[in-house]
């Protein structure tokens, strides 16, 4: 990670983008992620994974409009939240599932692992 | 000695009694969304402040006038503490019993830090409850009077937890009110829930419904703070409040 990185580590970004806030569980078979999407609709949020990641795109139905605060100075417009996350094991994407309820977006994304049976001598 | 914690307050500021209201960040900033919205609602002037070497190097700007991001505001007969920036875990402590010293100063009547209690099924609950903690046995019986729900067992940690125990060794009486709330999502549902109850010590008259139709556009503006604050969370032990205590009844 870069200096500047460090220190301008903004949860927003000049292309519109707002970082949503979220959380990831290990839930021994699967991995639970959650997003919180406030002013987003079910229809309008696309989630993309592969075995490694996860990445949510949602679009807000009003765009937020910030202003004269911080060294921007100027009229700065959100339309969308758009998050990827590394995961921290292998998922089947093909079994992940998803749901929305309030705001928040929930993943459930089952792990690769199988499952070996081992009998007590 | 320099003192570790410093509270400021506005010249002719004049105490009646308060009950004070504690909103620091914690889980779901319940507490600072619920603070701020009745400062808000009551338009309660600000009158103090408060510094610490312990705290972030950190001022806030507002309309153009510099502050301070931990803030008392107030009148005659209620005093609200609440913060925009989150407490470094290593600052509760003297925060809490400069606190504490203060809220005895102006002869505090009670003290309400209010709170949340994070909840893995939040999503499911479409009105969070309440539930209350006293730090003495009249406080217990004042919340038992107002059928308020007690937190019977468990353990609780954070600002709230540490401002009991002090106002306790002061012989004031404290009571926590915590909502069920999501634990790293700014939760104005839950904020919501804590003022409703709050009116049973406090006649503020204030109405909840412009803080759940503006809870969206709250959760987005409190983004950075819940980061902050979530990142503090294991340092605090919040992850403690979920467990079992050995001597559980």
């Amino acid at each position: 990670m870069g200096m500047e990185r460090r220190i301008i580590r903004t949860t927003w970004r000049y292309d519109g983008c707002l970082e949503p806030l979220y959380e990831v569980e290990d839930k021994e078979d699967e991995i639970l992620v959650t997003f919180d999407l406030p002013r987003v609709r079910k229809e309008n949020v696309e989630i993309n994974t592969t075995e490694n990641t996860v990445e949510v795109i949602a679009k807000m139905t009003d765009a937020v409009c910030w202003e004269r605060w911080g060294g921007i100075q100027k009229r700065l417009t959100f339309q969308a939240f758009r998050k990827q996350i590394r995961l921290p094991e292998p998922i089947d994407p093909e079994k992940a599932s998803a749901s929305f309820k309030n705001g928040v977006l929930r993943i459930n994304l089952p792990k690769v692992r199988s499952k070996v049976f081992i009998p007590i001598e | 000695m320099e003192e570790v914690v410093r509270i400021a307050e506005e010249e002719g500021v004049v105490h009646k009694n308060p009950i004070v209201i504690e909103g620091l960040p914690d889980v779901g900033l319940v507490g600072t969304i619920a603070a701020s919205y009745i400062v808000e609602k009551a338009n309660y002037k600000e009158i103090g402040y408060i510094e610490s070497d312990l705290f972030p190097p950190v001022m806030v700007v507002h309309e153009g006038k510099l502050k301070n991001p931990v803030r008392i505001y107030g009148n005659e007969g209620v005093v609200i503490v609440l913060s925009e920036v989150a407490i470094p875990p290593g600052a509760v402590y003297p925060l809490t019993r400069a606190l504490a010293d203060w809220f005895k100063e102006i002869g505090a009547e009670l003290v309400i830090p209010i709170t949340g209690l994070p909840v893995g099924n939040r999503i499911d609950i479409s009105k969070p409850g309440v539930f209350a903690v006293g730090n003495s046995e009249e406080a217990v019986k004042e919340l038992e009077g107002k059928q308020m729900e007690l937190l019977e067992e468990g353990f609780i940690a954070g600002p709230y937890a540490i401002m009991l125990r002090e106002c306790g060794k002061r012989k004031m009486n404290a009571i926590s009110l915590l909502a069920q709330c999501f634990p790293v999502y700014p939760d104005p549902g839950a904020a919501a829930s804590v003022i409703e109850s709050l009116e049973k010590f406090l006649k503020l008259g204030i109405d909840v419904n412009e803080l759940l139709e503006r809870g969206e556009e709250i959760k987005l503006k409190a983004r950075d703070l819940m980061r902050q604050t979530a990142l503090s969370a294991p340092e605090m032990q919040k992850g403690v409040e979920q467990d079992m205590p050995i001597m559980y009844r």
